[in-house]
């Protein structure tokens, strides 16, 4: 994770990436598309996340296989019964679309894990920031907000602990009671230092002058590279989209668009994250060769 | 050139009959550094937020304050927001966003920066303040003495002329203190920002100070350079002198006559020349020890770690503390002692060892009943024991008696706060309610977990009071502090926990005494011609006896 390359990126470079794959992802239909996806999202999931990765995908596996097993029970259409089931024909063709949506909601999970390490709070503050400055401020509040309150309740849960309020044999009644009463300190301390935080805004200015927006990322000259690749691929992709060639029709016979040289395409838009992760590991490991 | 003007400024709070603010006036110089000290409630912070507009509390108002020559109220937010920087005492509260490097930026971004120019100053102010290890860092992830000096650098991005601070140190322990009083005096001499501070530690600030402004019941009784202010509160005497450095107080209360010392060196200068052919008294007489036989509380060989692949925390921790003394455990910021507390309340569990009150195991005592009239932990934030809205609640939370309540509301002395809300308190207020609340449980032996953090010499002495007086009753006292000087001063046995272990044990006069370092300041002056003296008072009875001997 630490020596992601992708993560590295400007902000707008990560994000019109998941746009895209994310978009691209739910739309295609076509086996080999959605194959291409998968193979691709699984790939860089598991460059980042390693064995912690596998686990989630295998997880992923039984959904895959409900959605493409119950498919055919709600959808009946189709040429080729296989068997019926409650007087119902269970067909070929629906238990394929079952299938195909499946791998579109492994595709879609795939990237949004992976979205959830490479985005992170800061990047999308820094993001929208422009934008909204006050909406930003208020979800990086919210973000510190969170933990904060977290540990203030672990301790007033701890000193009350220690002066015998909220044991543990206490009745379902008295826990209810002491559970209220430590929502209640929490309110208050929150409150207290809410005011205390307020002030220290003013103090610095908050509110007498238009907010501008501060974060460290930069366009650098490999922004530029990546985001020009990216909109190649994305661009091809598209145009032969349009010319047809992701058409894919489940039932009521299979029928799908014939592959053509664009997939290429496609395929290197997809990997781009994986051949930067690459690409950074192994240019790591010469340049610290040389130390 | 006066830079800050203060006249005839009276101010009074809604609802109060007694002004809080009594004709107050004071001319601040450019690159002055102004040392404000006082007991809790005397006006100090009220003072401070009158500097500031957007600060400033409601309430009735007389006189003015011009800042160069303009009225402080007719300069617009944005201009005062960079020009007059403030800190505040409590270092979590004040910051505002989630990473260190958006907090430098925070108030830069309100008053509308371009982001290129705000880059090079964020990274000019994290050089200047040795931030850059942990630039990139999530704010919770930093120690209380990194937030408050984020907190700083923070105010300082803006530039400010004046430097405002309210008890920035009082959270934090005494090595994050002074880096921090250090960095204030650098900012001082090499930027000449002018600085306004209130401190209890007036022993590190005072030599740097220009002056000192005593306020008492809103009023500035003293106002004068730092040796000539100490020697008017001498001859007042006035509470207040009691907050002066060491070798201050040795040198007036063993009747010294012209100019004092102010720091360990001249103090040490100072008794050197008093006693120019060394002590012939060195040492007072040892205080007979009076051992009980009855063991409260026994911790054998604890291990605990928070998660299970982190580093252990506490490393065979083993201490024996007998019936009715009073333990004082020392050690550094971060080693482990407040969690040494907690495994003995059982809020953490250590994985290897065995705690024993009163003989019995922690298991053998019923379920419930450790906690009624046995012992009891007063946590660091007496904020996170408050549930209520009124103190007289908060007590009868835990107990139903009301004659035991208003006992326990006298010992602690906050029987004319029963009808206010815990957090209108002050500090020592709070910690002395959040006290009455666990005493109430009437606990045999008493967990201290640093009692003395921001609180002021006066109510420290207050505290003390009341720990004898528990003491005589019979209970057993441990208490962890960073308090040196409190725990010479009134410990029967001191430890040092250091590396997940409790190391040495002596009383504190052998345990200060051998030390040299991590010692009191009294025993750093007299170290060279007396033995043994921790605390001001064995110092000003040891230099009293030599002189009698002399004589």
């Amino acid at each position: 994770m630490k020596t992601d390359g992708f993560s590295k990126l400007h902000p707008v470079t990560n994000f019109l990436f998941f746009l895209g794959v994310i978009g691209f992802g739910v739309v295609f239909q076509h086996p080999a598309y959605l194959a291409a996806g998968v193979v691709a999202a699984g790939i860089y999931y598991i460059l980042l996340d390693g064995r912690k990765a596998l686990k989630a995908i295998a997880a992923m596996l039984p959904l895959f296989l409900l959605v493409t097993v119950l498919n055919p029970l709600f959808n009946t259409r189709g040429a080729n019964v296989l068997f019926s089931v409650f007087g119902r024909p269970y067909t070929l063709e629906a238990l394929c679309y079952g299938a195909a949506v499946g791998g579109i909601l492994v595709i879609t999970l795939l990237w949004f894990g992976c979205y959830s390490r490479i985005m992170t709070e800061d990047k999308f503050t820094a993001l929208f920031g422009q934008l909204a400055p006050s909406l930003s401020l208020l979800l990086v509040m919210v973000f510190r907000l969170v933990p904060n309150l977290i540990e203030k309740a672990r301790q007033i849960t701890g000193a009350r602990h220690c002066i015998g309020l909220g044991g543990k044999q206490a009745t379902k009644k008295e826990k209810l009671q002491n559970a209220m009463t430590v929502l209640m300190a929490l309110t208050g301390w929150s409150l207290e230092s809410g005011i205390l935080t307020a002030d220290s805004m003013r103090s610095r200015g908050y509110g007498t002058a238009k907010r501008s927006n501060f974060h460290l990322y930069r366009i650098t000259r490999s922004d530029v590279l990546v985001l020009m690749f990216t909109g190649i691929t994305a661009a091809v992709t598209l145009y032969s989209a349009f010319a047809g060639a992701t058409g894919a029709k489940y039932t009521p016979t299979l029928s799908f668009a014939p592959v053509t040289p664009m997939l290429a395409a496609y395929c290197l838009y997809l990997l781009i994250p994986a051949i930067i992760h690459l690409k950074e590991v192994i240019l790591c490991r010469i340049f610290i060769s040389k130390i | 050139m006066p830079h800050l003007h203060i006249q005839n400024l009276t101010f009074t709070y809604p609802g109060s009959n007694i002004p809080a603010l009594q004709d107050v006036n004071l001319t601040i110089r450019q690159g002055e550094y102004i040392a404000l000290c006082g007991r809790s409630g005397s006006g100090k912070t009220t003072l401070l937020r009158h500097l500031k507009t957007v600060l400033t509390p409601h309430g009735t108002r007389t006189g003015q304050i011009l800042f160069g020559d303009t009225p402080l109220e007719l300069i617009p937010h944005n201009i005062q927001a960079s020009k007059i920087g403030y800190v505040m005492q409590n270092p979590e509260d004040q910051i505002v966003t989630d990473k260190v490097w958006h907090e430098l930026s925070f108030g830069l971004e309100n008053i509308g920066f371009d982001r290129t120019a705000m880059r090079t100053r964020v990274a000019e102010m994290a050089c200047y303040f040795g931030i850059q290890d942990w630039f990139h860092k999530d704010v919770s992830t930093l120690s209380g003495g990194q937030k408050q000096l984020l907190n700083l650098a923070s105010v300082m991005a803006m530039q400010p002329e004046v430097l405002i601070l309210d008890e920035p140190t009082s959270m934090l322990d005494p090595l994050a203190a002074s880096d921090f009083l250090n960095t204030i005096r650098k900012i001082n001499l090499e930027l000449g920002t002018t600085i306004i501070i209130t401190e209890h530690r007036l022993e590190d600030i005072l030599h740097g100070a220009d002056r000192v402004v005593v306020m008492e019941q809103g009023q500035v009784v003293v106002n004068d350079a730092p040796r000539a202010a100490g020697s008017a509160l001498w001859q007042q005497k006035h509470p207040m002198f009691a907050a002066m450095p060491t070798p201050m107080q040795v040198f007036y209360r063993s009747g010294g006559q012209e100019d004092c010392p102010l720091t360990v060196r001249e103090g040490r200068t100072w008794l050197n020349n008093l006693l120019p052919q060394g002590a012939s008294i060195p040492s007072l007489p040892e205080t007979p020890e009076e051992p009980s036989d009855e063991i409260a509380l026994q911790l054998k060989e604890l291990w605990f770690r928070y998660e299970r692949d982190s580093s252990d925390v506490l490393r065979s921790a083993s201490i024996c503390v007998p019936t009715g003394s009073f333990h004082a455990i020392v050690g550094g910021n971060g080693a482990g002692k407040s969690t040494l507390l907690k495994a003995i309340c059982g809020i953490c569990k250590p994985y290897r060892g065995k705690v024993s009150v009163f003989g019995k195991s922690y298991g053998a005592h019923k379920a419930g009943e450790l906690f009624r009239n046995c012992l009891a932990m007063l946590p660091q934030d007496p904020k996170s024991l408050f549930a209520r809205d009124t103190v007289a609640e908060e007590l009868q939370e835990v107990c139903k008696d009301d004659a035991q309540i208003a006992q326990m509301a006298a010992l602690c002395k906050i029987d004319h706060l029963l009808n206010r809300h815990p957090y209108d308190l002050s500090g020592g207020e709070q910690q002395r309610t959040a006290l009455a609340k666990v005493l109430l449980t009437n606990p045999r032996v008493l967990l201290l977990d640093e009692p003395t953090k921001g609180i002021d010499g006066f109510f420290k002495e207050i505290l003390a009071d009341i720990l004898c007086k528990l003491k005589k009753q019979g209970a057993t006292i441990v208490m962890v502090s960073h308090d040196v000087e409190f725990c010479a001063k009134y410990a029967d046995r001191v430890s040092m926990f250091f590396d997940g272990q409790i190391l040495a044990t002596h009383t504190p006069r052998a345990f200060f005494g051998g030390n040299s370092f991590y010692t009191t300041s009294a025993n750093r002056i007299s170290r060279s011609i007396f033995r043994d003296a921790v605390t001001i008072d064995h110092l000003v009875q040891l230099v009293e006896s030599n002189r009698e001997a002399a004589q």
